[in-house]
């Protein structure tokens, strides 16, 4: 076996280095030698490379508590490199670009008209992120696979090559992802999820999605449509022509203002609120069962307004879910509800394009 | 085992109100306890809380038998309760109640920014962010907001299990959802929690496990992700559901006839 080159190892070390840092915060020398597995004079070798590039710096850091000359911290500079986040929904475009370490570097959002086609959202989104950021990577719900949103209930898109669209509009590379699957790499990477090996993000918007990461790392197939499995056969009439499609069992609850409603009316003992809620979460939890059974993840996140339907409706979804998995299934699966909120799917779609940009510098 | 009850019995003279109760809570876990009004809940808080003494039976914390005779025994074990009524003091503010009866000194006086610091931190670590000033009155509080304070107040002390006490009994939508994550939140970041409601939705919400009372006995203690709620609502309201469950259910014991 051909041994990799100095020059490589080098690269694949600072990559290391500096993914350590982005991810883990500053840490001082002598924790990123037992973190990297890499003695002393290669750290020192490898920071004063970055150094001089711009990429790290060293400042006077934390006391120890222990008598003695404090530590120095070794810190990433978030401005020397950063990644383009754009998140597409329904009403708007939101991006924000963010740099090493996961500092938000800009911010802005665009409002965008309901139906619009994939080349007019590009543009909207050209025109928010320009030129910034050494990676740019976007967020769409629905189904998406190689850079091609197969069905998006929530935009009305099929089989729209958006990453094409987004590349004739600005004129350079992008990654395109779900919704879901980046908020689940979200939650892995800067919330806590990150035990979890295979972790199931569900995204709730005007339609309802999932996404699996395994190891916080997005896959392809990964992109599932949640919301298109059949609850009821012969039920409500889908608008992607099926029928029973959970999505269009759970019409009422579309958002999460119903969800308020409903479990309020329910609280107080109005018993069609209660039975719809029950109903919803019951469809849920069949359709999960189903989910659960193809992939076997190791904890689910509920996102967007399923966070309050779950909450409201855990019995009816939990008890659904314990009929329609198998036993080993279900006994080391956690369910959660995410602790980035809705900006779970923007620091997602960021963490992806730094992965890229650590893949590319190894 | 964290904490583990073997054959707990309480009488109140000739009334038992407990009969041979077994229950083990393990760290990072989340066990729910159910049952009717009446069926023993708040007596089997009050027999771990050091309120009530025990007529029979063992108490368990980490493996050892203790004897736990007073508050401040439970205390020392790392056990803390959030009762209904949260007792907090109105007229005090948010840092002042959480170290009530327990202030951080230096020399002669009160550390405050110590204290403040501390009640910050414990805050975060929590992911709160529904209280923004640590000085504010907690008679200016809603009940969301009281609920976070009471169970920060319980997780301050370096305590090991947390015993909640219908925490969402008196809030509304929204605050539940929070107050529900926030018992979730305790038991991944370690902590052993004993939750008890009526609300089968929040139950099914947090717990790993669900135990449920039926007048004064353990019927079942169920793994949360095998059940269903016709189950746990058969359990609590004839003490048993198919092949689990107490076997004789007229409320004698059998074993001793």
């Amino acid at each position: 076996m051909a041994r990799p080159g100095t020059e490589e190892l080098r690269r694949r070390n600072r990559a290391a280095l500096l993914e350590q840092l982005h991810r883990h915060g500053p840490q001082t020398r002598a924790e990123l030698t037992e973190a990297l597995g890499l003695n002393r004079s290669t750290i020192a070798t490898i920071a004063a490379d970055l150094a001089e590039s711009g990429h790290i710096q060293e400042t006077t850091g934390r006391s120890t508590g222990s008598a003695g000359r404090p530590s120095t911290l070794v810190a990433c500079v978030p401005k020397a490199e950063s990644v383009a986040a754009v998140e597409i929904r329904a009403d708007r475009v939101r991006f924000a670009l963010y740099g090493l370490g996961g500092e938000v570097l800009e911010r802005a959002e665009t409002p965008l008209l309901t139906g619009v086609e994939a080349s007019a959202a590009a543009a909207a989104a050209a025109a928010l992120v320009e030129g910034a950021g050494a990676e740019a990577v976007a967020a769409v719900p629905g189904l998406v696979d190689a850079g091609e949103v197969a069905h998006s209930t929530e935009l009305g898109w099929a089989g729209s090559d958006v990453a094409a669209d987004l590349a004739d509009a600005t004129g350079r590379e992008w990654l395109v992802v779900d919704t879901a699957t980046a908020a689940a790499v979200g939650e892995w990477t800067r919330g806590d999820a990150f035990e979890a090996t295979k972790l199931l993000y569900l995204h709730g918007g005007r339609g309802v999605t999932a996404g699996l990461v395994v190891e916080g790392r997005s896959q392809r197939g990964g992109s599932i449509q949640l919301g298109h499995i059949v609850v009821e056969p012969n039920g409500q009439e889908c608008a992607c022509g099926l029928r029973g499609c959970l999505e269009a069992e759970m019409e009422a609850f579309g958002y999460a203002e119903d969800i308020e409603r409903a479990t309020m009316a329910a609280g107080m003992g109005d018993a069609s609120a209660k039975d719809g809620l029950r109903r919803s979460g019951q469809d849920l939890g069949r359709a999960l069962g189903a989910v659960v059974t193809a992939t076997g993840p190791d904890e689910i996140l509920f996102g967007g307004w399923l966070r309050e339907l779950y909450l409201s409706a855990a019995a009816p979804v939990r008890s659904a879910l314990a009929e329609t998995t198998l036993p080993h299934l279900r006994s080391r699966l956690r369910l959660r509800t995410p602790v980035l909120g809705q900006e779970g799917p923007l620091i997602g779609a960021a963490e992806t394009g730094f992965a890229a940009l650590f893949d590319r510098m190894r | 085992m964290l904490l583990e009850l073997t054959g707990l019995s309480k009488r109140f003279g000739p009334v038992e109100v407990l009969s041979d109760v077994d229950l083990s809570i393990d760290a990072g876990e989340v066990c729910a306890l159910v049952g009717d009004n009446g069926a023993g809940k708040s007596t089997l808080v009050k027999c771990v809380a050091g309120i009530h003494g025990i007529d029979g039976g063992t108490i368990s914390v980490n493996d050892e038998v203790r004897t736990i005779s007073d508050p401040r025994d439970a205390a020392a074990l790392g056990i803390e309760v959030v009762y209904q009524d949260l007792a907090l003091c109105d007229n005090l503010d948010v840092v002042e109640n959480l170290f009530l009866g327990r202030e951080k000194r230096r020399g002669l006086v009160l550390d405050d920014d110590a204290m403040e610091q501390l009640a910050a931190e414990t805050l975060k670590s929590l992911a709160v962010r529904t209280i923004r000033n640590l000085r504010q009155p907690v008679a200016s509080l809603s009940g969301g907001q009281r609920q976070t304070v009471a169970i920060a107040k319980a997780v301050l002390w370096n305590s090991q299990l947390v015993i909640l006490d219908e925490p969402t009994a008196a809030l509304g939508v929204a605050q539940t959802r929070q107050v529900l994550e926030l018992i979730r939140r305790l038991a991944d970041q370690g902590l052993a929690v004993l939750y008890i409601s009526h609300n089968l939705n929040d139950v099914f919400a947090v717990a790993d496990r669900i135990a449920a009372l039926y007048l004064g006995r353990m019927a079942a203690v169920i793994d949360a992700a095998d059940a269903t709620q016709s189950q746990v609502v058969e359990l609590i309201t004839s003490g048993r559901s198919g092949t689990s469950g107490l076997i004789d259910t007229n409320g004698t014991n059998g074993a001793r006839q």
